[in-house]
């Protein structure tokens, strides 16, 4: 044998077993079963599964505003360390808050973005399709929560949203959602349409359109109450469960503020230190009284209600109408009559004051605040000492702003 | 189908690679009783059947052989792959049963080998010894050229080298520290020829081999690329190191290790030539052997502290390490080895010596925190100081009394940790066999009562050489560790949270549950201790490399080996009356993972080598060959909370149950070939490339073509240079290019959703939102390197210098783009945009400061600097809140609002209007010194200091005492700090005045102003001192089997210097952070007093 002969054949294996490896074309293929492969979801016939998604994305979203609003607009005070939920009570929640991006204007912008993909699939019956209905509804709250709450809004990317933007945004979803839920006509499609007139309501009074307001109010059926349902599902708390009990057991992080340790109100329910066995993560938050309005993973939290709808109509109508729902608040809740003055901004002072006792923790609050900002009572004082030793005196927002997270990667927005 | 090899053997390609279309063969074979002889259907073998049959035919034995297989009736029941790329599976679910196999076979065949080699060959033997001193040298390489085979001198200097083939060869003796000598001796039949080698200390380092960044061994002189090199020699004897992570602290310049806390068994963060990527790993691979092994970090989610496999590697199994830095000399590990390689080379048996040694080390040391915990202030209020008060501190006391609490001191916290390291080796081999074990157990108890770490390993390295043309290394490591980590850091059930964030003024003494003195209610020291933490860790290893050379001109190495990982890690909250913890933690909560990590490796290298010209005037070296690497990870989790009794604690006992899982794989396949070309064996000339697959990069996406070149050039052989010998006697001038990658996770290219369940109607129902964007024409990151340097010995060879530039540029970067969350992305998808910067200077320097009979004295130094630079974001903002990634400043440094005035008259405070880059959080110059002393020749004394400058820590400890929580006499007592000094940490504290104005009139809170907390990293260290005394050969000969031995004292973490405010700038509480400088209630480095045995049979 030659040298040459060894050589060839000799490289030839070499050659080979490197051949042989690339032969196995699907060598590189793997299996991963942790991500859902876009293509594996078919648009059409998961569109309902889609949008329920996004009805949770939702609720998840609202669980998050109702503990963050409390904080703000002084519902509950902050029992926490963490500095950044702290901001929230002291009112100066600033653009870098990693809990700002990540507990609020992460969910909302989630919620808003899921439901609108599924507006935008292509899906038979189109005028009635329940699918349609749910994500416009709560495409539509979401706008509406985020004109409540941000100063400056964001949705899908796009370039700054005023409040009257959203506002219109969050009008344009619920109208179509009450048409198509109509149409629909299945109890799911009425539901959805009697939550949608009182977003409605909720986002023209919100806007100054008071008619617009009192007639969508006016349209929601009597006795409707739509609660966001929660479970108790140990692995999906965080998703599934209720929020507020989340942050009272597990983090201890909610006490209940001062002014609403109210002992002879219904609507105000909670429990003094002595009548449970839980402590606040940050105990120079004091003594810790915890919300009872919400007792447990699995204890459902009011969106709308023709109740919320009756509140919108007697505010959009005016003093008059506003003392006569005061009266029968209090009446229906064992409170005395009202006595205070007759002067419109009095009244409507105490108007919202009833409202908070009976939405209490249900995150209507920072609209009120951002509506009438005069007549919110309760409220952190701008300028006072923060009720913790150390932190800066409490600011004075009354809506957040978005958070650099947004702003720094949004190619909409002004380069900072 | 077969193809014929010399000796009338068949090797069949196809049982390297199981490939579907050409093995449609049954799923098993028949039993070996039905068939006295292996089928030739050899399409069913595997390479490892072939190989070992083919050595054993090489040893005209068959007889023997055939018995001895056919008893290892395992090997003809291998089961067919099932699919075109099975190998893997299999692999996984056979290799340790293989490797039981050649273990076993190992023990045949040099029988057989012997039988034959007393007729056909000879043997080399000698002894080696020191130019200066005349004693014999241990550890000396010898080459037998044109063969694979190799001797290595025991103790006493000599060396044996069998089964050598009679004729005229080459040989070299060769060992760091000392010049190479080359020499030819003649061998016959039946013949002990004796070869005895002088060799001359030097300091250069060019005659070293360097086997990794190379297709196959080669001297230092012809590497044109830097790679570090780190024998372990007497490190382990005479160091105070018992893991690999300390063997590579401040020893090699441009690897920057970080011990990330005081915790024992932590991680370490490495860095090699600084940080390249954003959103990838900058942790380097790690290679033994050839394998690249699990590089991930487990951790029982105890606040910011991780376990390291690195740990579970025991020093003792290991020759030497060597570190390559960067895309110049890794091209050949390709997509994904732009942050470096380490490759862990471990020891060998000793063919040919016919000899048996035994080491036994027994380390005992004592470790203590040699650190005091900042106690806690409170003002005493009108109910602390009441006679009624249940406040010992505050009682009787006058209004608003500042008083302290330290509760770590109080409840004496922190005790002596310990530790004791037992290890045991063996040594040898017979003429054409060695093996090398070892054992070890190891155990360590930190410093706080629920910190330990344990190690239980053992190893098999058998080499066989049955033929002087062929080598088989079977290596098998299995080990078990155990972590139990405290929980620390940004942790409020930590003991640093617990203590350092409590308050005296909820001290009491009425016996009733309260917080006294600590952060949580009724957390105290038995709370913080019941919280129970482990990371127990089962490894095997399994290495098998085949080197076959069937000429003096060609080799092949072939390796195929796994890393077999299985991690139980347990966090339980015991189940507790006084609502220790919270929620259900209480009711007692146990978290159970099982992780499964396996990474394959199968790796072919074919070399030719020629010389051409007069007297080899010029030589080539062609290589080529091809990488897979296969890497899976499963994970499992099971919750249960609700327990009766904490003793029955297992999941099925909880009243609440949940559990999960997730999986990942990746795959790379890499091609790569080498042409080295070389003149007179001073010039030389690489050219490298390889062509990369990998997963990640999805279906369809182009190969990653990684190509290299450099060259070395040793000068000083040169006869122009003749008249500067004297002065300069060995200068070599290098200089390389290459490039490398970095891949992305797996499934990084896809779009993908998420499953996310709804429950609108009460029930849970599967969902999915929206999860990654994806993109699908994801690449690999393209690091590009370009070093340069030389290699100088001068002062009478006294002084080794090697300086070297390195300019690093990463481009393609790998980002995480950070989508703006209004898009509704739970995930920032991977996009090649960017381009990130490394370079710097390395300098090492080895001295002989004094060469004398009874007195040496070596000084090391390693140096680098580092200029580490974000040049481009493509178009993205800058982002980041604490560490922030900007153009134009290093990678993730810590941004502030930065203070422009102080007016200490208003107490008003104006800051910048934005966020501004404050300091750099990576070194920009580290250096470390050795000095050692050889006194005597039996007495050693060893010190290293160590430094890191020109980086910051945010201090966030201090942060939060002073700012959030108050707890620091810092903040409450109004005398300690200046006025400056408290407007600079707090801001303006005038009632209705805001604390921090911006400059454009906003005012802002301590939140973005943190400057006074941002505060220089910069050390020296006093990190190892030790003392040795190696027993002389007088007294061993008494000692009886004992022949030799050495006692070592040593220190670790002796001293500190730095300006830094908290207790130590080199740990980080968020060890696991790609970007993060923070220290946050992290326990400090303790110090440690080890003593050392080391003691040769």
């Amino acid at each position: 044998m030659t040298a040459i002969q060894r050589i060839v054949r000799r490289g030839a294996l070499v050659a080979l077993s490197g051949l042989s490896l690339a032969g196995c074309s699907d060598f590189l293929t793997v299996s991963n079963p942790n991500v859902i492969n876009a293509s594996a979801i078919n648009p059409v016939n998961d569109a309902a599964t889609l949008a329920a998604s996004a009805q949770q994305n939702f609720s998840v979203m609202h669980g998050w505003f109702a503990m963050y609003q409390s904080w703000s607009t002084g519902e509950a005070l902050v029992a926490e360390t963490f500095p950044t939920r702290n901001e929230y009570g002291r009112r100066e929640v600033l653009n870098t808050n990693g809990s700002h991006n990540g507990d609020v204007w992460q969910p909302i912008s989630v919620a808003l973005a899921s439901a609108s993909a599924v507006l935008n699939l292509t899906l038979p019956s189109p005028t009635s399709n329940v699918s349609y209905a749910r994500a416009a509804t709560f495409k539509g709250y979401s706008f509406l929560y985020m004109a409540e709450s941000f100063c400056v809004g964001a949705a899908n990317g796009g370039g700054p949203l005023t409040p009257a933007q959203m506002l219109d945004s969050a009008v344009v979803s619920l109208t179509r959602a009450i048409s198509i839920g109509a149409a629909n006509a299945t109890p799911d499609g009425v539901q959805l349409a009697n939550i949608a007139r009182v977003g409605l309501a909720r986002a023209q009074l919100q806007a100054g359109r008071s008619a617009e307001a009192i007639a969508a109010a006016r349209a929601v059926p009597a006795g409707f109450v739509f609660n966001i349902a929660t479970i108790d599902d140990p692995a999906q708390r965080t998703r599934l469960g209720n929020r507020l009990w989340q942050f009272t057991l597990d983090r201890g992080s909610i006490t209940v503020a001062p002014a609403y340790r109210i002992t002879d109100d219904p609507r105000i329910r909670f429990k003094s230190p002595a009548q449970h066995n839980l402590a606040p993560q940050d105990p120079a938050s004091g003594a810790f009284f915890i919300q009872d309005k919400y007792p447990a993973f699995n204890t459902p939290l009011r969106l709308a209600s023709k109740l919320e709808a009756d509140y919108i109509e007697a505010e959009a109508t005016g003093t008059a109408a506003q003392l006569a729902f005061i009266a029968a608040r209090r009446a229906a809740n064992n409170q005395p009559v009202y006595a205070g003055s007759q002067a419109a901004s009095d009244v409507l002072t105490e108007f919202l004051n009833q409202k908070g006792r009976d939405f209490y923790l249900e995150a209507k609050r920072m609209g009120d605040l951002r509506r009438r900002p005069a007549n919110v009572t309760n409220l952190p004082v701008a300028g006072a000492a923060y009720f913790k030793p150390g932190f800066a005196p409490i600011g004075n927002q009354t809506c957040w702003p978005l958070p650099l997270q947004e702003t720094d990667n949004n190619l909409n927005f002004p380069r900072s | 189908m077969g193809v014929p090899v010399g000796m009338g053997t068949t090797l069949n390609v196809c049982t390297f690679v199981t490939c579907s279309q050409a093995l449609p063969s049954p799923r098993r074979p028949p039993p070996p009783a039905a068939s006295p002889h292996p089928p030739r259907k050899s399409q069913r073998w595997w390479l490892f059947r072939v190989t070992v049959q083919y050595s054993f035919r090489r040893t005209r034995n068959p007889a023997q052989f055939q018995t001895a297989i056919r008893d290892q009736s395992y090997l003809s029941y291998l089961p067919p792959p099932q699919d075109g790329c099975s190998m893997f599976r299999v692999l996984r679910t056979k290799l340790p049963m293989m490797a039981a196999v050649v273990v076993a076979a190992a023990t045949l065949l040099p029988r057989a080998s012997a039988a034959q080699g007393s007729v056909t060959v000879g043997t080399l033997a000698g002894s080696i010894t020191d130019a200066a001193t005349g004693a014999p040298i241990a550890g000396v390489t010898v080459l037998v050229g044109g063969t694979t085979l190799v001797g290595i001198t025991n103790d006493k200097g000599e060396y044996t080298v069998a089964n050598i083939r009679p004729g005229l060869l080459a040989v070299t003796a060769q060992r760091i520290g000392y010049r190479a000598k080359n020499d030819t001796v003649r061998v016959a039949a039946n013949q002990r020829v004796t070869k005895n080698f002088v060799l001359t200390a030097t300091v250069s380092t060019l005659s070293e081999v360097v086997v990794t960044g190379v297709t196959g061994n080669t001297t230092r002189r012809a590497q044109a690329a830097v790679v570090a090199s780190l024998p372990m020699g007497d490190l382990a004897r005479t160091a105070p190191v018992s893991n690999i992570g300390e063997v590579l602290q401040s020893r090699l310049a441009g690897v920057s290790v970080n011990q990330s806390s005081g915790t024992a068994g932590s991680s370490r963060q490495i860095r090699i030539r600084g940080a390249a990527s954003i959103s990838l790993s900058n942790q380097p691979l790690i290679f033994i052997d050839g394998i690249r092994v699990s590089e991930t970090q487990p951790s029982a989610g105890v606040g910011g502290q991780l376990t390291d496999r690195l740990n579970d590697l025991n020093p003792d199994d290991i020759e030497s390490i060597e570190v390559v830095k960067g895309p110049a000399a890794a091209t050949l590990y390709g997509a994904d080895a732009s942050a470096g390689v380490i490759q862990i080379i471990t020891k060998k048996g000793k063919v040919g010596t016919n000899s048996f040694t035994q080491t036994l080390r027994m380390d005992a040391s004592t470790i203590d925190q040699n650190w005091k915990a900042p106690s806690n202030f409170g003002n005493c209020t009108a109910a602390l100081i009441a006679p009624t008060s249940v406040n010992p501190l505050c009682r009787g006391q006058a209004l608003n009394t500042l008083v302290e609490d330290n509760p770590l001191e109080r409840v004496n916290a922190f005790r002596d940790g310990s530790e004791r390291n037992i290890g045991w080796t063996g040594r040898g081999g017979g003429n054409n066999y060695g093996y090398f074990l070892s054992a070890t157990s190891d155990a360590t108890e930190g410093t706080l009562p629920n910190n330990a770490f344990s190690r239980i390993g053992f190893r098999s390295n058998v080499n066989l050489v049955p033929d002087a043309r062929f080598k088989l290394d079977v290596g098998f490591n299995v080990l078990q560790s155990k972590t139990v980590q405290p929980d620390n850091d940004n942790n409020i059930y930590g003991w640093l949270g617990g203590a350092l964030l409590g308050s005296p003024t909820t001290r009491r003494d009425d016996g009733l549950p309260g917080q006294d003195g600590f952060f949580g209610f009724a957390r105290q020291f038995d709370a913080i201790k019941g919280i129970e933490n482990a990371v127990e860790t089962r490894r095997s290893q399994f290495t098998l490399a085949a080197n076959y050379q069937p000429t003096a001109w060609f080799s092949n190495r072939f390796t195929v080996g796994a890393d077999l990982a299985r991690d139980e890690i347990t966090r339980f909250f015991p189940r507790n009356v006084p609502q220790q913890y919270a929620g259900n933690l209480n009711t007692g909560d146990n978290t159970q993972t099982r992780v499964g990590s396996d990474r394959f490796t199968i790796d072919y290298l074919g070399s030719m080598r020629r010389s051409f010209g007069s007297e080899g005037q010029f030589g080539a070296n062609l290589s080529g060959g091809f990488q897979a690497i296969v890497s899976r990870t499963d994970v499992q989790t099971a919750n249960g909370f609700g327990f009766t009794t904490n003793a029955a604690n297992s999941i099925d006992n909880a009243s609440t149950r949940t559990g999960g899982q997730n999986f990942n794989e990746q795959k790379a396949l890499g091609y790569l070939g080498e042409l080295q070309l070389s003149n007179q064996d001073r010039r030389f000339i690489q050219l490298g490339a390889r062509i990369d697959q990998n997963s990640s990069f999805g279906e369809g996406a182009p190969s990653f073509f990684l190509p290299k070149v450099g060259a070395s050039w040793v000068i000083s052989e040169e006869r122009f240079f003749d008249g500067l010998t004297g002065i300069l006697p060995q200068v070599r001038l290098r200089a390389a290019w290459g490039t490398t990658g970095r891949a992305p996770t797996p499934g990084a290219s896809l779009t993908t959703f998420s499953a996310a369940p709804f429950a609108i109607t009460g029930s849970s129902q599967a969902g999915a939102i929206p999860l990654n964007p994806g993109n699908d024409s994801l690449k690999a990151e393209r690091g590009t390197e370009i070093e340069f340097g030389m290699d100088v010995t001068t002062f009478g060879d006294r002084l080794n210098a090697e300086l070297t530039y390195f300019n690093k540029n990463t481009k393609d970067l790998l980002l995480a783009r950070q989508l703006p969350p209004s898009l509704g992305f739970l995930a920032n998808p991977f996009a090649n945009i960017g381009e990130v910067s490394n370079s710097g200077i390395e300098l090492t320097l080895t001295a002989q400061m004094l060469r004398m009979t009874n007195l040496n004295w070596e000084v090391r130094f390693g140096g680098n600097t580092l200029n580490n630079e974000l040049v481009s974001l493509g178009g993205v903002n800058a982002f980041g809140t604490t560490n922030r990634f900007t153009e134009g400043f290093q990678l993730g440094t810590v941004v502030t609002k930065t203070i422009r005035s102080i007016d200490e008259t208003t107490g008003r405070v104006v800051v910048a209007d934005t966020l501004e880059s404050f300091g750099n959080i990576l070194p920009t110059r580290e250096w470390n010194l050795t000095n050692t002393f050889t006194v005597a020749k039996n007495f050693r004394f060893s010190a290293l200091i160590d430094s890191k400058t020109g980086f910051n820590v945010f201090n966030n400890t201090d942060f939060f005492r002073e700012t959030q929580l108050v707890r620091s006499d810092n903040r409450l007592n109004p005398t300690k700090l200046s006025r400056r000094e408290r407007l600079r940490r707090y801001g303006n504290d005038t009632p209705g005045q805001p604390a921090f104005v911006q400059q454009n009139g906003t005012p802002t809170t301590v939140n973005e102003v943190r400057e006074a907390y941002i505060q220089k990293g910069d050390f020296i260290r006093l990190r190892e001192v030790s003392v040795s005394y190696t027993l002389p050969a007088k007294l061993t000969a008494k000692l009886g089997p004992i022949t030799g031995g050495t006692i070592t004292f040593a220190g670790q973490n002796l001293a500190l210097w730095t300006d830094y405010l908290g207790p130590d700038p080199e740990v980080t509480s968020n060890a696991g952070a790609q970007f993060s400088r923070e220290e946050f209630l992290t326990l400090p480095n303790p110090r440690r007093f080890v003593f050392k045995t080391n003691f040769t049979f």
